[in-house]
């Protein structure tokens, strides 16, 4: 069964320990711009929007890859390979959500890859908002939350899961 | 790079903003051994740059900016970071410390300590980015409120991610309190030192990063940082951890008053009658849209309010903590919890300490009350007690130092001096810096604490919680089974010294480190174990495994801090308390009748610390024994040593 990252808003209180975690996870430092998952905040709104790849079940990345430096491995997560990255950020721009960066020191894509399975981002949160879920229909509507921010900003209101 | 340790960025800056130019350095091997960070390393460059010349205002004063080792890396609840600097109010050692993101931002940007001296010529921000600094220029930010100044920083370089520490109008117009904002809502309030920075020409300091940190052994320190988590995660953490996430500290209004501390006609009682109205249900019902936390932290006491309608709107807003509640709500006799929340934002829009300025009005009411001003001297306004119009006009006064706000933006010490007569009986302050939430007529040993604090009457120095909400397994285990039953005895004053004088040199270290005070405060549950635990693979220093050198390490910041003072002029008779707290007993509520003794305590308190009961001065030998010799070289040709 697919898995993905749903973030709950209502719990998230953006202290970022989810950065912390993904940074060392991948880059043994701390380092929260080289991290997978994205904390965006916006204080004057009181937005805090958290951003990672959703594995999206048509991703736009992979389409827009050159490449071909995108893919999914044997459990269906999709992954950037880094030696396919030409770091020209065609994937950047195609990705509605935010859910992939350019690592400030690599110049390469970087996006989750849900630690092959078991995300150091959903233990390190201490209040519980980052969960591993199924893509079933409650995986497919909490995952689908935890974009409402990312929605409303570009105009588009909340829709019904496809499953 | 040949600095040896990890945890730190290992580079500072020293800026030279009279020249507009900034150095980049390499961080001092002996300061992150011998003094960790933060405050301890603060207090070791101000003692050798600045001293009793120093003029707070004049360019040759120095305002540090500090973090430590575990600002940015994962352990809870660190996000913090500390300015210090020569304070303008007090005229002594001033430090203050903010949470939010700023803090790990600058060590990320490459960056553990920032150098302000000098002056510059014209308004300057310092804009820091991945191991490069620049003074930018601030004429288009001066003036403007600290919310603005953030936007349009983040504007001007066209990035989101940019973490600010601002000041306000107050801090440009020299006001003796004005704060240093951070990150819209959060403050370095106390002591003045956004002044400071106002009196250099520097607006903001602004830093983006993603210069990661390293760390000794990842392993090993996130072995350490678990077993810390887990006393975070002891049951008897639990309650306050939940209130704390759902009241911030806002619950203890609740908690404070029904003890009878809550500091109320400007510390006339500390027992509030409307109490519920600015308590902490009313505003987690009516107002409060969501939690916060500060950078990695796991407690988020951090809330975000919003007021629709009433006379008083506004939008998000960072909720006020129970300091601010407490200054301009039951100090000021004012019910209204929609205008403690307008005061709170305003003084954090124009960058003035709350509890300085809630404090002064309070005293600018008790001086109408007794008859002793009146509206005539207050530019015609009603002082009337709970009058939150007079209140709000007083904040955009005392920012702007426009008429009686001119007088009040000296603080209460001064205020009292020029107003003359039987004013000072009613300026509730130490060392000139106004009374934080406390009493020690209902906590013997906060009395303690108000007198020795090096910053003045305030309760982040070394606050004990032990004997105030009640721990007395911590109390055995840290004094013994013999002394615990004293020490939990909220009122009295034996072994108070002994629990100040450790909690002192804990919270030097948590201030060096730089962490929260909560889970070591609030509830007490680190100790000096933790940074024994989890300093070394951090960064590699294999001397603080030994528990006897990290007591070292807080016993020498302590004292290096209280040198610092007393070079200035400090003796045991200005550790004491105000009239008010001392000498009036506590006429209502349930702390009534209470007095501190504070005699008895200063007494023990000096004997542990290693100084002489008659002036306060430290021993020679103590001086030595923590490296300190070259304190006793600058002080005792002056006297100044016993």
């Amino acid at each position: 069964m697919k898995r993905f990252l749903a973030i709950d808003l209502q719990k998230c209180t953006g202290c970022r320990n989810c950065e912390l975690a993904c940074s060392v996870q991948h880059t043994k430092s701390f380092n929260p711009r080289r991290s997978r998952i994205q904390i965006l905040k916006d204080e004057t709104r009181n937005l805090v929007v958290p951003m990672v790849c959703l594995q999206c079940e048509d991703p736009l990345c992979e389409y827009a890859c050159p490449n071909g430096a995108i893919r999914q491995n044997e459990k269906g997560i999709l992954y950037v390979d880094s030696t396919l990255c030409i770091g020209c950020m065609n994937c950047v721009t195609a990705c509605i959500y935010g859910g992939i960066e350019l690592d400030p020191r690599t110049r390469k894509a970087i996006k989750c890859d849900l630690c092959g399975g078991d995300p150091a981002c959903v233990k390190a949160c201490e209040y519980g908002a980052i969960s591993l879920v199924e893509a079933k229909t409650e995986g497919l509507k909490a995952r689908r939350e935890g974009i409402d921010l990312a929605y409303q900003t570009i105009g588009m209101k909340t829709g019904e899961v496809i499953e | 790079m040949t600095f040896p340790y990890k945890g730190y960025a290992g580079y500072y800056l020293d800026v030279d903003l009279t020249k507009g130019k900034v150095h980049k350095k390499e961080l001092e091997k002996e300061w992150a051994r011998l003094y960790l960070g933060g405050s301890g390393v603060a207090a070791k460059i101000l003692w050798e740059r600045t001293g009793p010349d120093t003029e707070p205002l004049g360019p040759e004063n120095v305002l540090v900016l500090g973090t430590g080792p575990l600002t940015g890396v994962l352990f809870s609840p660190s996000g913090r970071m500390m300015f210090a600097s020569k304070s303008p109010l007090t005229g002594v050692w001033g430090e203050s410390h903010v949470g939010g993101f700023l803090g790990a931002e600058i060590k990320y940007s490459g960056f553990d300590f920032v150098l302000f001296n000098g002056r510059s010529e014209k308004p300057v921000y310092l804009f820091l980015r991945d191991g490069t600094a620049e003074l930018l220029d601030a004429s288009h930010l001066w003036g403007k409120e600290t919310n603005v100044t953030t936007q349009m920083i983040r504007e001007d370089h066209k990035d989101p991610t940019i973490k600010t520490g601002v000041i306000g109008p107050a801090g440009e117009n020299a006001v003796l309190y004005g704060s240093i904002i951070v990150d819209f809502y959060r403050a370095a309030g106390r002591t003045g030192l956004g002044s400071v920075l106002g009196s250099k020409n520097v607006k903001a300091v602004a830093a983006s990063g993603a210069q990661g940190i390293e760390v000794h052994d990842m392993d090993k320190y996130f072995e350490a940082n678990e077993i810390e988590m887990e006393r975070i995660n002891d049951p008897l953490w639990t309650e306050s951890l939940a209130s704390l996430r759902k009241y911030g500290t806002t619950d203890l209004v609740a908690i404070i008053n029904e003890i009878g501390r809550l500091p109320t006609k400007n510390h006339w009682t500390g027992f509030f009658e409307n109490a519920d109205d600015i308590g902490p249900e009313i505003i987690a019902e009516k107002y409060r849209i969501a939690q916060e936390a500060c950078h990695g932290c796991a407690v988020g006491c951090k809330y975000i309010i919003r007021v629709n309608g009433g006379k008083y709107p506004t939008g998000p807003i960072g909720g006020p903590e129970y300091e601010t509640i407490m200054a301009f709500g039951s100090n000021c006799l004012n019910s209204d919890i929609e205008s403690v929340f307008h005061l709170g934002k305003r003084c954090d829009l124009l960058g003035l300490d709350t509890i300085s300025t809630g404090k002064t009005i309070s005293f600018a009411m008790e001086l109408f009350e007794k008859g002793i001003i009146g509206t005539k001297d207050a530019d015609g306004l009603d002082l009337s007690w709970g009058n939150g119009e007079t209140q709000a006009a007083l904040v955009e006064k005392i920012a702007r130092r426009e008429g009686f706000g001119d007088l009040l933006a000296d603080g209460v010490r001064k205020a009292a001096e020029k107003i003359g007569g039987d004013a000072w009986k009613y300026a509730v302050h130490v060392k000139g810096l106004e009374a934080s939430g406390q009493d020690p007529r209902a906590h013997q040993s906060i009395g303690l604490t108000y007198a020795t604090n090096v910053r003045g009457a305030d309760h982040l120095r070394s606050i004990s919680c032990i004997e105030e909400l009640g721990y007395p397994e911590i109390a055995a285990a840290r004094f013994g089974e013999e002394k615990a039953e004293a020490i939990l005895e909220i009122m009295s004053p034996e072994y108070k010294g002994q629990l100040i004088w450790d909690m002192e040199d804990l919270y030097a270290i948590v201030d060096s480190a730089v962490i929260c005070k909560y889970g070591t405060m609030w509830p007490p549950m680190y100790y000096f174990d933790t940074f024994v635990n989890v300093i070394p693979p951090l960064t590699g220093m294999t001397e603080w495994a030994d528990m006897k050198f990290v007591r070292r390490v807080g016993e020498r910041i302590s004292h290096l801090r209280r040198a610092y003072n007393h070079r200035l002029g400090i003796t045991r008779k200005d550790e004491n308390l105000p009239h008010r707290l001392l000498k009036e007993p506590m006429p209502t509520g349930p702390s009534k009748g209470g007095l501190p003794d504070l005699d008895q305590m200063l007494d023990e308190y000096y004997e542990y610390r290693g100084c002489d009961k008659e002036t306060g001065y430290p021993f020679e030998s103590k001086l030595t024994d923590l490296d300190l010799d070259f304190v006793i070289e600058d002080l005792k040709p002056r006297g100044m040593t016993r």
